[in-house]
């Protein structure tokens, strides 16, 4: 599947992307790096309906506005970063609303143009590396190897890989009980057994739940959009990871961050999620 | 419904879509249980020891909305789209697929009563929009969302 630089390209990034604004910023700056004219289209009006899932007619209306929207843009790709929102897609969106344009994952489209990126590449990223993998997409979408080809490029940087968790991704895990903390207790017994001192997510739900290990254990979490800006010199910050972090996330958000959220929504809906505590 | 001079609305079709592949899956699947013994869930999560073909008969019959057995149910639920069964069928059926159907028509999703408990998350919508205000330029809201 060739990724078509002149059609353009939607990068999709899903909902809880949003979390993230950092990684998405990245990514498009990645993929315009790499020469792939791309747009983002995210958050809940353009969901794949999967959040809804417990009632058809509802998670449909929204799965299908959304192919709409994405078949109005007349991009002849989407990118997605969701393995959720990916498998959607194939599954249910497209049979249901005939879809005018192919979906891949943005690790095939950015993995496809490694050759244009390893230039970038220029700083040495000096961790121990590991990839942090599931089971699950993986057999769909070959994310594992492709982010691996791609943070084999970084200087200084030594990659080892997880072992497969099951899932695809570890939000899934998060609706079995115990599954989850179980999973962070392998990651964090891998990592152990491997001598690396930084855990590299791919999705980013892992991320999410990911961060909080770093209050816990001596390690450091980053998403490999991270590591490949970090290797290209380009300057970010991991605002949730900082968040969900501090001892009070709330002065740490500061005033500006709450009034942006609505003072009503960021102590319903924000802040019990940025105070709750690691798993393991 | 449109009486049949047109198509159906989105949710609509995705309710016949949902009964119609279940049927039909339901419909070939043996419930040998080689997806349950591919699966990594049952000794991730500790779920109760049963025999793998049990398990699938009652996997089966929650795809095909017969009454269900616990350990079907249990199956069902511990699904995290490891994608590890379909490897494992020997009817080379999309098991994946068949236990995201089952677990639509668990949770209810085509009006049935809900044979499981269903989370809901009436804020998603609302917290998905704040993190956006705190992450993203008011530039960035209005191109990206």
């Amino acid at each position: 599947m060739a990724v078509s630089d002149q059609a353009g390209v939607t990068f999709w990034y899903g909902c809880n992307m949003t979390r993230h604004g950092e990684l998405v910023r990245l990514t498009m700056r990645l993929l315009q790096a790499v020469g792939v004219s791309a747009d983002a289209s995210g958050g809940p009006a353009a969901c794949c309906g999967s959040p809804k899932e417990a009632d058809a007619r509802i998670s449909a209306g929204m799965a299908a506005r959304t192919v709409q929207a994405f078949n109005a843009r007349g991009s002849r790709q989407v990118a997605t970063w969701c393995p959720s929102c990916h498998m959607n897609m194939q599954d249910f969106m497209a049979p249901a609303t005939p879809a005018n344009f192919e979906t891949l994952h943005v690790t095939q489209v950015l993995h496809q143009h490694r050759e244009a990126l390893r230039p970038l590449l220029r700083h040495t990223v000096p961790a121990r590396v590991m990839l942090h993998r599931h089971l699950g997409f993986d057999s769909r979408v070959p994310v594992n190897d492709c982010v691996a080809g791609l943070l084999e490029m970084i200087p200084g940087l030594e990659l080892t890989l997880q072992p497969p968790l099951p899932g695809h991704m570890c939000w899934s895990l998060g609706n079995v009980p115990g599954a989850l903390a179980r999973g962070q207790q392998e990651t964090l017994d891998a990592m152990a057994a491997a001598g690396a001192d930084t855990l590299c997510t791919i999705f980013h739900s892992c991320h999410r739940e990911g961060v909080g290990l770093e209050r816990t254990h001596p390690i450091r979490v980053k998403n490999w959009v991270h590591l490949l800006a970090e290797a290209a010199g380009w300057d970010f910050t991991d605002d949730y990871k900082t968040w969900r972090n501090a001892a009070d996330p709330r002065a740490e958000v500061g005033a500006g961050g709450i009034a942006a959220a609505g003072d009503v929504v960021f102590d319903r809906l924000v802040e019990p999620e940025l105070r709750k505590a690691p798993l393991v | 419904m449109t009486g049949g001079e047109g198509p159906l609305q989105p949710g609509l079709a995705q309710v016949q879509r949902i009964l119609s592949e279940s049927a039909r899956l339901a419909a070939l699947c043996t419930a040998c249980g080689e997806c349950v013994k591919a699966c990594p869930m049952p000794a991730f999560a500790l779920l109760p020891a049963a025999e793998p073909a049990i398990v699938a008969a009652g996997m089966r019959a929650v795809l095909s909305g017969a009454p269900a057995s616990p350990e079907g149910l249990a199956f069902v639920a511990a699904c995290t789209r490891s994608g590890q069964c379909n490897a494992a069928c020997p009817e080379r059926l999309d098991v994946a697929f068949m236990l995201r159907l089952a677990g639509m028509r668990a949770k209810g999703a085509t009006g049935e009563a809900p044979l499981v408990a269903v989370k809901s998350d009436p804020g998603w919508a609302s917290r998905v929009k704040a993190f956006a205000r705190m992450t993203m330029t008011e530039e960035e809201q209005s191109k990206w969302l």
